[in-house]
C-alpha cells in the first residue's frame, strides 16, 4: 500500500490519528475506530480537555488522588481476598462491612469496607520487586530505553499544576526516582522521605535581609549563564529557584508541616512512618496537591508471615481505615482517590512460614473519588491462583485512576523521542467501579 | 589498630605470607625485571605483564611480604599477594628501597600508556570523522571553547570534582603551548581519576555497601578501588567478575554476580545490558515486542549460568546445627556469619536451567532443558572465532562464556564501553540508550560508533588512554552545546552538551570548597573488617563460629563514631575503622570526604543521593533530575552552610589577600573556575560594601547555576 502521506503526519499525535483513520479507511472501507469517535463526540460536548471518556460514568471526580504503595508484595489472601481450603492463611475469614469478606487481619479496614471497592482480579507478569513496583507504579512495563511518568505526572501534562507554589506531585516515605517519565524534570514528585521532618531546610540560617541581598546579587551574578540559557535543564533549574524563593516566603508551606495538626489526630495515625506519611498526603490534599505518594515497606513476606502480617499488616490497617475516615470527616473523601497497590501478589501455597511472589492475580483497592462504595470488582479463582475471569492489569488500573481523575485515556500524545504513548499502556479503564 | 598489623592479622588470618627472612635477591631480580623491560610505545601493556613480577616487600620493622605491585595513588600504595587478596596502605611504613621501587613501578606503568603524539593523532582521527559528519549535514564544530570552559570541564570529567583556585590560576596563567595535553595527563594519572572512575563505574555495576539481606559487601567495593588504582583494563575486569568464585569475604570481584545471586535470570538480563549493551530483560518472559530476541535466546544465553550457584546451603545449615547446641550464643550473630559465609560463587558439575513452567512458544515446552548457545546480532557473528566456545563441561560454562563476552571479536562488547565512556566525556552516547545499542544503525553517525569501537579495542580496553584521546580532540574541547531535542534530530558532536553536574561531581565540588584537595587523600577502605567474619575453609565448629564473632565484634567496634554521624550516610558499619591515612573532617553533620570513600550509595537524605546518587538496584540508575529540595539545601540546609562557612578553604583563599577585587577574584577561581567579568566584578564588589560578606558571596557562586552545570 503506498499513501500519499508525508512523513510529518506521522510526529503529531493529531495528524497521526488522521492518517491511521486514513489507513483504516483506505484498508476497509470504514474507521476501524468507531469507539473512539462516538466517545470523541461525547468530550467536546462536555469537556474542556479531549478526553474521549469524558462522558463516562466517575470521569473528574477525584480531584486529588493518594496513591498507597505496599511494597514487597501485599499477599491477596491474606488481606482483601480470603479463601478457605489449602490456600488459606493463618487469618480467619470475617465478614466485613459492605457485604464483602476480609481476613481476620484487617479489623479496622472490616468496619470501613462499606466505603472501598476492592479489585480481585488484578493480573501481570512480572515477579521481580523492581520492575513489578515500577509497572504497578507507571502502569508500563520496564523498558531499558524509555522512562515513563507517573500518574501525577501525566496529569499536570493535561491539567497543568494543581497549585500555584505547592507542587503538583509529592511522593512520601520514597524518592522521586525519575517519576516525571518523559515530561520536563520540573513534573517530578516532591520527595518527603520523613514525613515528621516535612519538606527540609526552608528555613534560612542567615537574616531575611542578607537572604535577600543574596538573592539580589544572585540574580546579576547569574545573568550571564542562567540568564540567557538556551539549555532546557538550566532552564529547569531557573524554575526550581525561583519557586523555591517563592515557597519560602508563601503561607503554603504548613502543608507540610504535621506539628500543626492535633495531637489527637496525630495519635490515630499512629507514630509510623506510613501513618504520619498517610496524614501528610491528607493534609497536601487539603491543600491543594493534586497527587500523593506514600510508600509502606516490609511486605515480601517470604517468611513469617504469621508474625508479619500482624505487624506490617496491623500497621496498614489501622492507617488505611483512620485515612479514609479522616477523609470521610473532612469531606475530601468524594473528591479523593485513595488507590492501595502493591507490586503482585503471593502464592497460594506456602514455602516455609511464607509465600512466593505470584503476579498472576493479586488485589487492590480504591476508595473515594466517585467509585462505589463497598463494592468487589472481579474474583480470582478458588485458589486465589488466576483470576476467574478476565483480569485487570496495572494499565487498566492507571486507566482508571486517571479516568477518574479527569484525564483522557486512550489518547495518544507523542514523547520527546517521538514515541507514542497513552496512559496505561492503551488499556482500557474499568468503569464498573464507578457509581 | 595500625594499618598494617591490620594487614598482618589479615593476612595471617588464612595464609601467612610474611617470611622470616629477607630475600633481598627476589626484590633486586624483581627490579633489574623491571629495568630491562622495553619501553612499549604501543598502549598498555597488559596488567599481566606487570603482574608477572613478583617482589618481597618490608616494613620498617622488617615484615615482609610477596606480592605484585597493583598501583601506588599519592601516599597509598596497592599490592597484591597469591592469594588474590589485595592490599592498600600508605607507603611510609615501607623501607624506603621499597618505596623507590614503587615509584619505578609506577613509572613503568605511565611508560607504557601512548605516547602524546599517538594520543593527539588518535585524537585528530576522531575529530576528523566528527567534522566530515557535519560537514555532510551542513554543520560545523563549536568555537573551541576557553581555557576556562575547558579547564572546569576537564576538571570534572578526569578527576571528578572543580579545580582549587590555585590549580586553577597554575593553569589560567601558563603560557605553555601544551598546557592543555598536559593537564590531561597530569589528572588522569592523579588519585582522583580513581575516585571519579568508581563512582562512574558504582552506578554501572551497582555497588553497594550491602547484598540482599544486609551482607555488607565491602570487598567489592575494596576489589574495584585496588583494580581501578592499578588501571586494570575493561576487558580483564569483567572477566575477572563473571568468572570469580568463592566467598565474597575472600574475593571481592564475586560481587558483582552475587548481588543478583537470589534471582539468577535477571542476573544474566543485567549482565548483558551492562557489559553488552543488549535489552533482553523483555526476553526473559516472553519474545522480545520490538527486538528480534526470543525468551529461548534468553535461556539460551541463561544456561551458561545454569551451574553457576551463588549461595552455599551446606555451610548455612552446617552453622545453623552448630550454633543451636549452643544457647548462649547470640542469634543475630550467627546468622549474620553464616550468611557471609554461604555467600559465594560456585560451579557443580551439572548445568540444570530448565524452560519456565508457562513457555508458550512452538520451539519447546515447559520444562525442557535448555542447551547454552550464545546470541549473534547479524548471521556472519556466528563465525567469528570468539564464538568458538565448549559447552561440554558444565563447570567451564561461565569462563567460555567471559571468554566470548570480554573477546575484541564479541560484536558488543568493545563498542558498550566505547560509547559509555563517550558518553561519560559528552553528556550523550553515540547510540542511546546506552543500555539499548542492539541495533547500531541507530546511532547518531555508526562511523563515529564504528571508529570508537576501533579506538577501544586499539587501546586494549585501557579506559584511561581512550579517556586521553577524547580529552586531547578538538571535539571535546569545543564549546557545548544546549541539550539537543532528540526528537526532532540526531545530535552530531558539534561539541559536548550542557550537563548538569552529576550528584557526585556536585558534592566532591562543594567538598573541595570547603577542605581543598585534602579530601582526595581521604581514603575508605572497609574489606578487611568483613574478611574476619570468613571461617576457616571447611572447618565449621562452635569454636570457630565463636571466632568469628569475636574478631567481628572488635573490627566493627567504635563504629560509627569518627564522624560516621547518621547524616553522613546509610550504613557507617566500619566506617570508622574503614578511613585510611587522612581522616575525614566533619562539618555540620556532614563527613567530608568524597562520594567514593562514603556509604555505598549514601543515605536518601543525603546531598548525595538528593541530587540523583542512584540507590544502585538497577544499572545506571544515577539522575540528574532537578527538585526543590535540592534547591533548598543548597540554599538554607547543611551544605548551603558549609559553603558560606569561614573555615571553608574557598572562603579562607579569599580572606588571604588583599583588595575586594582581588577577593572576588580569588572566590570566582574557586566556586567557577574563572575571572569575573568586569560588571561582575563591580556586582560583587558593589555587594561587599553593601555589607554581604565574602561568606555570602560563597553562598551566591554556589548557587548560581553556572556552578551546577559543565559547559
Amino acid at each position: 500500500m503506498n499513501l500519499p502521506i508525508s512523513a510529518d503526519l506521522l510526529r503529531n499525535p493529531e495528524d497521526r490519528r488522521r492518517f491511521l483513520e486514513k489507513c483504516a479507511k483506505v484498508a476497509f472501507g470504514l474507521s476501524v475506530l468507531p469507539a473512539f469517535a462516538r466517545l470523541a463526540s461525547a468530550a467536546e460536548q462536555k469537556s474542556a480537555v479531549k478526553a474521549p471518556n469524558a462522558g463516562l460514568a466517575g470521569f473528574g471526580k477525584a480531584k486529588h488522588v493518594i496513591f498507597l504503595q505496599l511494597n514487597g508484595g501485599m499477599s491477596h489472601i491474606d488481606t482483601f481476598d480470603p479463601k478457605t481450603g489449602p490456600s488459606k492463611g493463618p487469618g480467619e475469614i470475617v465478614s466485613a462491612k459492605g457485604d464483602m469478606q476480609l481476613t481476620s487481619f484487617l479489623p479496622e479496614t472490616a468496619k470501613v469496607s462499606d466505603k472501598i471497592t476492592v479489585i480481585r482480579s488484578m493480573t501481570a507478569k512480572v515477579g521481580v520487586h523492581a520492575s513489578a513496583a515500577y509497572l504497578m507504579r507507571t502502569g508500563f512495563e520496564q523498558r531499558g530505553s524509555v522512562q515513563h511518568p507517573t500518574l501525577g505526572a501525566w496529569a499536570q501534562h493535561f491539567l497543568g499544576s494543581s497549585h500555584k507554589t505547592l507542587p503538583s506531585s509529592v511522593a512520601v516515605n520514597r524518592s522521586s526516582n525519575h517519576g516525571n517519565g518523559w515530561f520536563p524534570a520540573a513534573y517530578s514528585p516532591l520527595p518527603i522521605l520523613n514525613p515528621d521532618d516535612g519538606l527540609l531546610d526552608t528555613k534560612s540560617p542567615v537574616s531575611e535581609a542578607v537572604v535577600g541581598k543574596r538573592a539580589a546579587l544572585l540574580a546579576q551574578l547569574d545573568a550571564g549563564f542562567g540568564g540567557k540559557a538556551a539549555d532546557e535543564n538550566v532552564k529547569a533549574y531557573n524554575e526550581f529557584y525561583e519557586t523555591t524563593f517563592q515557597l519560602m516566603k508563601s503561607t503554603d508551606l504548613k502543608a507540610f508541616d504535621l506539628s500543626a495538626e492535633p495531637a489527637a489526630t496525630r495519635a490515630r495515625y499512629g507514630k509510623g512512618k506510613f501513618g504520619q506519611g498517610c496524614l501528610l498526603a491528607r493534609r497536601l490534599v487539603e491543600n491543594g496537591v493534586r497527587f500523593v505518594e506514600v510508600a509502606h515497606g516490609g511486605w515480601d513476606m517470604h517468611a513469617t508471615l504469621d508474625d508479619r502480617m500482624e505487624d506490617v499488616g496491623g500497621d496498614f490497617d489501622r492507617v488505611f481505615a483512620t485515612l479514609i475516615q479522616d477523609l470521610e470527616a473532612k469531606g475530601l473523601l468524594e473528591s479523593t482517590l485513595v488507590v492501595v497497590a502493591t507490586e503482585f501478589g503471593r502464592k497460594p501455597s506456602f514455602e516455609g512460614g511464607g509465600r512466593g511472589h505470584h503476579p498472576l492475580v493479586f488485589s487492590t483497592v480504591l476508595a473515594g473519588g466517585g467509585v462505589r462504595r463497598g463494592y468487589v470488582h472481579g474474583a480470582s479463582d478458588a485458589k486465589g491462583y488466576a483470576p476467574a475471569a478476565d483480569g485487570v492489569s496495572p494499565g487498566s488500573l492507571h486507566a482508571t485512576i486517571a479516568h477518574a481523575a479527569g484525564l483522557p485515556v486512550q489518547t495518544e500524545i507523542m514523547t520527546p523521542a517521538g514515541r507514542p504513548m497513552e496512559i496505561g499502556n492503551r488499556a482500557k479503564p474499568q468503569i464498573g467501579v464507578f457509581s | 589498630m595500625t594499618l598494617f598489623s591490620r594487614l598482618v592479622l589479615v593476612s595471617c588470618f588464612v595464609w601467612a605470607p610474611w617470611a622470616d627472612a629477607a630475600d633481598k635477591k627476589t626484590a633486586k631480580k624483581a627490579e633489574a625485571v623491571i629495568k630491562a623491560a622495553p619501553v612499549a610505545t604501543r598502549p598498555v601493556a597488559a596488567i599481566a605483564d606487570r603482574s608477572a613480577i613478583w617482589h618481597t616487600w618490608t616494613d620498617k620493622e622488617g615484615r615482609k611480604v610477596e606480592a605484585q605491585f597493583c598501583g601506588l595513588s599519592g601516599e597509598f600504595i596497592t599490592i597484591q599477594t597469591r592469594d588474590g587478596r589485595t592490599f592498600h596502605f600508605k607507603t611510609d611504613i615501607l623501607v624506603p628501597e621499597d618505596v623507590v621501587f614503587a615509584k619505578q613501578c609506577l613509572d613503568r606503568s605511565r611508560t607504557n600508556s601512548f605516547s602524546r603524539e599517538i594520543i593527539a593523532s588518535a585524537a585528530a582521527d576522531v575529530d576528523k570523522l566528527v567534522v566530515a559528519t557535519l560537514a555532510a549535514n551542513q554543520q560545523t564544530l563549536n568555537a573551541p571553547a576557553t581555557d576556562e570552559e575547558f579547564l572546569r570541564r576537564l576538571y570534572l570529567d578526569a578527576v571528578g570534582r572543580i579545580p582549587t583556585a590555585k590549580e586553577a590560576d597554575a593553569f589560567l596563567t601558563s603560557a605553555a603551548p601544551d598546557k592543555r595535553a598536559k593537564l590531561i595527563d597530569e589528572l588522569v594519572f592523579s588519585p582522583g581519576y580513581s575516585m571519579q572512575m568508581f563512582n562512574w563505574m558504582a552506578d554501572l555495576l551497582r555497588v553497594k555497601d550491602t547484598f540482599g539481606k544486609g551482607i555488607p559487601a565491602f570487598t567489592f567495593e575494596d576489589w574495584l578501588k585496588a583494580r581501578l588504582a592499578a588501571n586494570t583494563p575493561w576487558d580483564k575486569m569483567v572477566f575477572e567478575m563473571v568468572t570469580a568464585d568463592g566467598r565474597l569475604c575472600d574475593n571481592g570481584a564475586t560481587g558483582f554476580m552475587l548481588f543478583d545471586a537470589e534471582m539468577p535470570l535477571d542476573g544474566v538480563s543485567n549482565l548483558m545490558t551492562t557489559f553488552l549493551g543488549t535489552n533482553m530483560a523483555c526476553a526473559q518472559c516472553h519474545d522480545h515486542p520490538l527486538a528480534d530476541w526470543t525468551q529461548k535466546d534468553f535461556y539460551q544465553m541463561a544456561a551458561f549460568f545454569g551451574a553457576t550457584d551463588g549461595k552455599d546451603e551446606g555451610v548455612l545449615r552446617e552453622i545453623n546445627r552448630v550454633a543451636k547446641a549452643d544457647s548462649a550464643v547470640n542469634k543475630a550473630s550467627v546468622r549474620k556469619i553464616a550468611e557471609m559465609n554461604a555467600f559465594r560463587l560456585n560451579d557443580g558439575g551439572k548445568q540444570s536451567l530448565t524452560l519456565p513452567k508457562d513457555y508458550k512458544y512452538k520451539d519447546g515446552k515447559p520444562g525442557d532443558p535448555v542447551a547454552p548457545s550464545l546470541i549473534a546480532w547479524s548471521k556472519a557473528d556466528k563465525s567469528l572465532p570468539a564464538y568458538n566456545v565448549s559447552t561440554k563441561n558444565p563447570a567451564q560454562l561461565r569462563d567460555e562464556f567471559a571468554r566470548w563476552l570480554t573477546s575484541a571479536q564479541n560484536p558488543r562488547f568493545a563498542t558498550n564501553i566505547a560509547n559509555r565512556v563517550w558518553k561519560k566525556a559528552f553528556g550523550l552516547g553515540v547510540i542511546e540508550p546506552v543500555n539499548d545499542i542492539d541495533d547500531l544503525t541507530q546511532a547518531s553517525s555508526p562511523e563515529l560508533l564504528a571508529h570508537l569501537t576501533f579506538v577501544m579495542k586499539a587501546a586494549k580496553f585501557d579506559l584511561r588512554e581512550v579517556q586521553r584521546v577524547i580529552y586531547n580532540s578538538k571535539t571535546y574541547q569545543a564549546s557545548a552545546s544546549p541539550t539537543p531535542d532528540l526528537g526532532k534530530a540526531k545530535y552530531l558532536f558539534n561539541g559536548p552538551i550542557v550537563r548538569r553536574l552529576t550528584a557526585e561531581q556536585a558534592w566532591d565540588s562543594l567538598v573541595v570548597t570547603a577542605v581543598g584537595t585534602y579530601a582526595d587523600n581521604v581514603l575508605l577502605r572497609r574489606g578487611d573488617d568483613i574478611k574476619v567474619m570468613a571461617l576457616p575453609a571447611g572447618k565449621v565448629t562452635m569454636a570457630e563460629v565463636r571466632n568469628a564473632i569475636d574478631r567481628t565484634k572488635k573490627a566493627f567496634a567504635g563504629s560509627g563514631k569518627a564522624g560516621g554521624k547518621k547524616a553522613s550516610g546509610g550504613s557507617t558499619m566500619g566506617l570508622a575503622n574503614g578511613y585510611e591515612g587522612d581522616k575525614p573532617v566533619s562539618r555540620f553533620s556532614l563527613l567530608l570526604a568524597r562520594a567514593s570513600e562514603l556509604p555505598q550509595p549514601s543515605a536518601e537524605t543525603h546531598f548525595l543521593r538528593l541530587w540523583g546518587q542512584g540507590d544502585r538496584l538497577l544499572a545506571d540508575s544515577a539522575t540528574n533530575d532537578g527538585s526543590v529540595p535540592q534547591v533548598l539545601q543548597m540554599m538554607n540546609g547543611a551544605v548551603g552552610r558549609l559553603v558560606s562557612d569561614t573555615r571553608a578553604e574557598a572562603v579562607m583563599a579569599a580572606e588571604a589577600v588583599k583588595t575586594p577585587e582581588a577577593q572576588v577574584r580569588s572566590l570566582y577561581l574557586s566556586f567557577l573556575a574563572r575571572r569575573p567579568t568586569p560588571t561582575e566584578l563591580t556586582a560583587a564588589k558593589a555587594s561587599l560594601e553593601g555589607g554581604l560578606a565574602l561568606t555570602d558571596l560563597a553562598w551566591v557562586l554556589a548557587n548560581t547555576r553556572e556552578f551546577l552545570f559543565i559547559r
